[in-house]
Order: structure tokens, then C-alpha cells, then sequence
């Protein structure tokens, strides 16, 4: 019998797959769902799929008075729930017409960078364990505990905070409060060392991130892109220095900037940059923290203080109306961005002159940058979406609201 | 490449710091704890598990107001009231359905008799739905239980803030006053 040998008929045929990935999955940051199309390994097609986490928090924001919908945007982006407060405050407060007490505006500073720490870190960690070391992530977890330690200090509650009010903040901060944070901040920069130690230089992690994820500046503008996303691309803008609020323009930081274009490695070295930075923020905040109340007086608009309830009739309105009516506002809209640190989040209320918003919008950082990952996986290979995801930085309660 | 640079390249320079911090931090004490054999205190003005004060009769302070119920942003509290004698307003029930609530505080901020507040406990899980449905006897039971004695009483007096005299003057606020002793 004649041997012969098989004949390919037809060079080897590839098919486009196309796979879910998520909402399950542990490298997705919550419930975001992508749709890939693979052709081999490599990404022909992205399409996220986003709403697992809808709560419709704008609409629950009004069926509640301006005052006790306060709480609601904690539950946007949870892992920096001191942000989204102070967010929501300044807006408020832009809104009523009133401004809180210098005391008050350099402790939401200092709590809002500590926010920006604690979210920081969780990026940090959880990006790089994404990409596949483990040791950054556990060492990360250890000073985000502490920050929300302090938060408990603070405050009582150590995730949902719901610690800046309209007017000023909740309740005047403690000696041993600052006396520990004050500590902190001083060995806060040594950790920071320690992350780059593991993550800067190391080859896989460069390997993994130079050159994937790349977007320019121009494009970074075009697609609305904010906070580290934007300066990861080498475009300076940074809200807290543009538009102050609070006391931002008392202190003394810098934007960290990366190159155009800008890649992963550009957007982990401005975020751990901006972590130093919020650290010098703190401790500026802690050195020159004025005397003061931390409320303003403005009965119209803010509850009375405790004791006065019980003792004084007027109070005693005050606080019934505040609370069951809420406080009249006259009709008008207001926009009020601030950095937190995902980007820039923007509350946008509509007052029709009652006590409830007529409108709330938030324009959550998440959302917009959850929409440039098609742009980012496109012509990548699957594992450079994981490192996207990671870049990124977003969190699927703001993103979905 | 400069010289310098493949020398590291070959060495693994950068991953043997890491690996160098890696080995340090064995030495370390652990930072985990052992959680139900180990507990953790709550910080004070911990916000936890509800209770309604009592007064100094031990009879209930609650009126039946309504101003928790109506600011709670969660809408988790549920009171009922009737009209006594001398048309006198009686509190029937005062329900808050625990599984709902967000832990904020605001019902304790809204609340001018100060008669509910949050407890420094946290541990409270249970196996049935039912038993996260608070009615006024048991948030009554937890007054007793995490109230008795001086640090609730002070806990209770110093959970809501601003008052009125931390208004008007401002000694003995926090102030920088450098690192603490003994750290320097
Ligand atoms: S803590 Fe907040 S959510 Fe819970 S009952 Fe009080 S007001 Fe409602
Ligand atoms: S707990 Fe306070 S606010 Fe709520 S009904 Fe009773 S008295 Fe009114």
C-alpha cells in the first residue's frame, strides 16, 4: 500500500469567538460585563455592559430633602465615600447660598485626601494583583485599614461615612483624632516607597503595562476623560486647581502629569504621584488647622445644634421644618464639580423652590471611562483588558448609580 | 542599554529589593487578628445596632413625633400612635426594620427629645429575617444592655455634636500640637 502523506487542503481556519467575561468575574471590579470578540488571542471587538448595580440613586435623590439625601451619595463610588460627600455638600451648599466655616473646609479637605488615599490603595492593590502579584495588594490593605480606622475615630462608621454635612461637617474632630493621623502622615510616605519597591521597576509589571492602554491627549479630551485617567495622557487639569473649593487654595500640592500618549505605566505613576501629593495635603491641613465652629450659622438651612432644641421654641421650628419640609430654597440650578478620585464628579441640582430637588444629576467619572475601554482593548490581547480594567479605576456604584 | 542598565537586567536587581522587602516584613509583627476569638473594640461613637433611651423613671422617652421616621433616607422606621386620655399622644408602636437601615445616624440627629441613638454594637447576625425587625421592646431591651452604666451614659451625651456651647467657644478644641511624646 502507497504511503502517503495528508494533504492540507486549506491553510488553518480561525474563528472570531465571542465570550462573556463577567458580570462574575473577579478582575471586573464589581458587576461590569464585557462582551469580547476574540479572533485568536487577540481583541477584535469590546463592548461593556453596564446597569448590574442601578439603584436609580438620582431618582431617590428627589423624594428626599436636599439634607437626608446626603447618604445616597455615599452609595455611588463606596470605596471613597468621603469624596462623594464633600462632593455633594459644595453643591448644596452653592445651591442654598451658604459656605461653611473655615474649620469645617479644612477638615473635609483633610478627610476628602484620605478618601483619596483609601482609593488609591484599593487601585493600587487591586490592579496590580489583576496583573499578578499578590504582596502590594495584602501590604496595600494594611494602611487603607488604618485610614479607615481613623474614619471610625472620626466618625463611627468606617465604609458609608456620611461625615461632611451641609454647612460644615458632623461633629468637631478629636485631639487623639489628630494626634494619629498626624502619625500617619508622616509614615505614609515610607509605604508608599515600600509599593514602588515591588511594583515600579519590575520587569513583568513593566512588561504588562508600558504600551498597552495607550491613548493621547487630544483623544483623552475628546473622550471626556478625568482625573488620572486625563493626566495620565499629559494634560494638567486637576479641579482642585482649577476651580478650588474647600481650602485647596491654602495648600501647596502639584499635578502629577504623564506623557502624551499616555500608556498604564503613565496612569500608575500619576496616581501613586498624587498619593505623596494628598499626603503633603493632610499634613498641611493638620498644621494649619484654624480654630473655629465647624457649622455654619445658618438656621434657615442647617439643623440646630442639640441642646438648643430642647431649650428654644425657634430651634425647635427650625429643626421640624428642616426635617419634614426641608429647607426652602429659591429656584435655580446649580453645577458643582469636584476631584475625587476616580476624576471629576459633578452634582447638578434643578430647585423648583421647595425642599426636594426637582432634579439631581451626578455625572460619575466611572461611567464616562467605563465607555473608553472599547477604544483602550481594541487590537490588544485578552490579558491586556484585565491590565485596561485595572487602568481604569473604576467602581461599578458610580458607574451604574 | 547602558552598562549600568544590563547589569540590573541580569542581576534581577529590582526584583531582588522586592523580594528583600518581602523577607523583611517576615520579621514583622502580623497585622491580622484572630477575629472571634480576638475582638475589636468599637471607636467611640461607633454607629451600631439602635436603642431607645430611657429616662431617668426608666419609662420610654419617645413621643411619637415622627421627625426619625420622616428623615430616615432609608424610610425604615415605622411609628404608630394613638390618641389617649387627655388627649394625650401614645406611642403604639415604634418599629425599625433593621435589614433596611444604612446606619447614618440621621434619626438620632433628627430626634429633638434624644431618645433614640445608635449602640456600639456590632455584632448581631442572626438566622431568621424576623429577628432584624425591631419593635419597641426590644430597642428598649438594647438600651439596657449597652446603655447601663457611666461610658453609656457618656457615649449618649457626647454621640451627636455640635451642641451649642462647642458653638460659642472654642477652647480645648483639637489643635496641631506637633508629634505626640515619646515619639519624637
Ligand atoms: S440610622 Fe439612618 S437609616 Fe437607620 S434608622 Fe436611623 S435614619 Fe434610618
Ligand atoms: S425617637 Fe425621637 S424623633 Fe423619633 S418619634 Fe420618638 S421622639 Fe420623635
Amino acid at each position: 500500500m502507497e504511503h502517503s502523506e495528508p494533504v492540507i487542503e486549506k491553510p488553518f481556519e480561525t474563528k472570531e469567538l465571542t465570550i462573556s467575561m463577567g458580570p462574575q468575574h473577579p478582575a471586573t471590579h464589581g458587576v461590569l460585563r464585557l462582551v469580547l470578540d476574540l479572533d485568536g488571542e487577540n481583541v477584535v471587538k469590546c463592548t461593556p455592559y453596564v446597569g448590574y448595580l442601578h439603584r436609580g440613586v438620582e431618582k431617590l435623590g428627589e423624594n428626599r430633602t436636599y439634607l437626608a439625601a446626603l447618604p445616597l451619595s455615599d452609595r455611588l463610588d463606596y470605596i471613597s465615600s468621603m469624596n462623594n460627600n464633600v462632593g455633594y455638600v459644595n453643591a448644596v451648599e452653592k445651591l442654598f447660598g451658604i459656605e461653611a466655616p473655615e474649620r469645617a473646609k479644612y477638615i473635609r479637605t483633610m478627610v476628602a485626601e484620605m478618601g483619596r488615599l483609601s482609593s488609591h490603595i484599593i487601585w493600587l492593590g487591586t490592579h496590580v494583583i489583576d496583573i499578578g502579584a499578590t504582596t502590594p495588594f495584602l501590604l496595600a490593605m494594611t494602611e487603607r485599614e488604618r485610614i479607615l480606622d481613623l474614619f471610625e475615630m472620626l466618625c463611627g462608621a468606617r465604609l458609608t461615612v456620611s461625615y461632611p454635612r451641609v454647612g460644615g461637617v458632623r461633629n468637631d474632630i478629636s485631639q487623639e483624632f489628630l494626634d494619629e493621623l498626624y502619625e500617619f502622615i508622616l509614615e505614609f510616605p515610607h509605604r508608599i516607597d515600600d509599593y514602588e519597591t515591588l511594583v515600579t521597576e519590575n520587569r513583568i509589571w513593566k512588561d504588562r503595562t508600558v504600551g498597552v492602554g495607550i491613548i493621547s491627549a487630544k483623544e483623552a479630551v475628546n473622550w471626556g476623560l478625568t482625573g488620572g485617567m486625563l493626566r495620565g495622557s499629559g494634560i494638567d487639569y486637576d479641579v482642585r486647581k482649577y476651580v478650588p473649593y474647600d481650602a485647596y487654595d491654602k495648600v501647596d500640592f502639584m499635578i502629577p502629569v504623564g506623557k502624551d500618549p499616555g500608556d498604564c505605566y503613565d496612569r500608575y505613576k500619576v496616581r501613586v504621584e498624587e498619593m505623596r501629593q494628598a499626603n503633603r495635603i493632610i499634613k498641611q491641613c493638620v498644621e494649619n488647622l484654624p480654630a473655629g465652629p465647624v457649622m455654619a450659622d445658618a438656621p434657615k438651612f442647617t439643623l440646630p445644634p442639640k441642646d438648643l432644641v430642647l431649650r428654644d421654641m425657634e430651634h425647635l421650628i427650625h429643626q421640624f421644618v428642616l426635617i419634614t419640609k426641608g429647607p426652602s430654597v429659591a429656584e435655580g440650578e446649580v453645577y458643582v464639580g469636584t476631584e475625587v478620585p476616580k476624576g471629576e464628579l459633578g452634582f447638578y441640582f434643578v430647585s423648583d423652590g421647595t425642599g426636594k430637588p426637582y432634579r439631581m444629576r451626578v455625572r460619575a467619572p466611572s461611567y464616562v471611562h467605563a465607555s473608553v475601554l472599547p477604544r483602550l482593548c481594541k487590537g490588544g490581547y485578552v490579558a491586556d483588558v484585565i491590565a485596561n480594567i485595572g487602568t481604569i479605576d473604576i467602581v461599578l456604584g458610580e458607574c451604574d448609580r | 542599554m547602558t552598562s549600568g542598565k544590563i547589569l540590573k537586567t541580569v542581576f534581577f536587581v529590582e526584583i531582588l529589593k522586592g523580594l528583600a522587602l518581602t523577607f523583611r516584613t517576615l520579621f514583622k509583627h502580623p497585622v491580622t487578628r484572630r477575629y472571634p476569638k480576638v475582638k475589636v473594640p468599637a471607636k467611640a461613637g461607633f454607629r451600631g445596632l439602635h436603642a431607645l433611651a430611657r429616662n431617668a423613671e426608666g419609662r420610654m422617652k419617645c413621643v411619637g413625633c415622627g421627625l426619625c421616621g420622616a428623615y430616615c433616607p432609608s424610610k425604615c422606621i415605622h411609628i404608630y400612635t394613638s390618641e389617649g386620655d387627655d388627649h394625650a399622644k401614645i406611642v403604639d408602636r415604634y418599629e425599625i426594620d433593621v435589614l433596611r437601615c444604612i446606619f447614618c445616624g440621621f434619626c438620632v440627629e433628627a430626634c429633638p427629645f434624644g431618645a433614640i441613638t445608635l449602640s456600639e454594637h456590632y455584632e448581631y447576625s442572626e438566622t431568621s429575617r424576623g429577628a432584624f425587625y425591631m419593635t419597641r421592646e426590644k430597642l428598649l431591651e438594647n438600651w439596657d444592655k449597652y446603655f447601663a452604666g457611666p461610658k453609656g451614659e457618656r457615649y449618649f451625651k457626647e454621640f451627636w455634636l455640635p451642641q451649642s456651647n462647642t458653638y460659642s467657644s472654642y477652647e480645648g478644641q483639637a489643635m496641631f500640637r506637633g508629634r505626640a511624646k515619646g515619639k519624637e
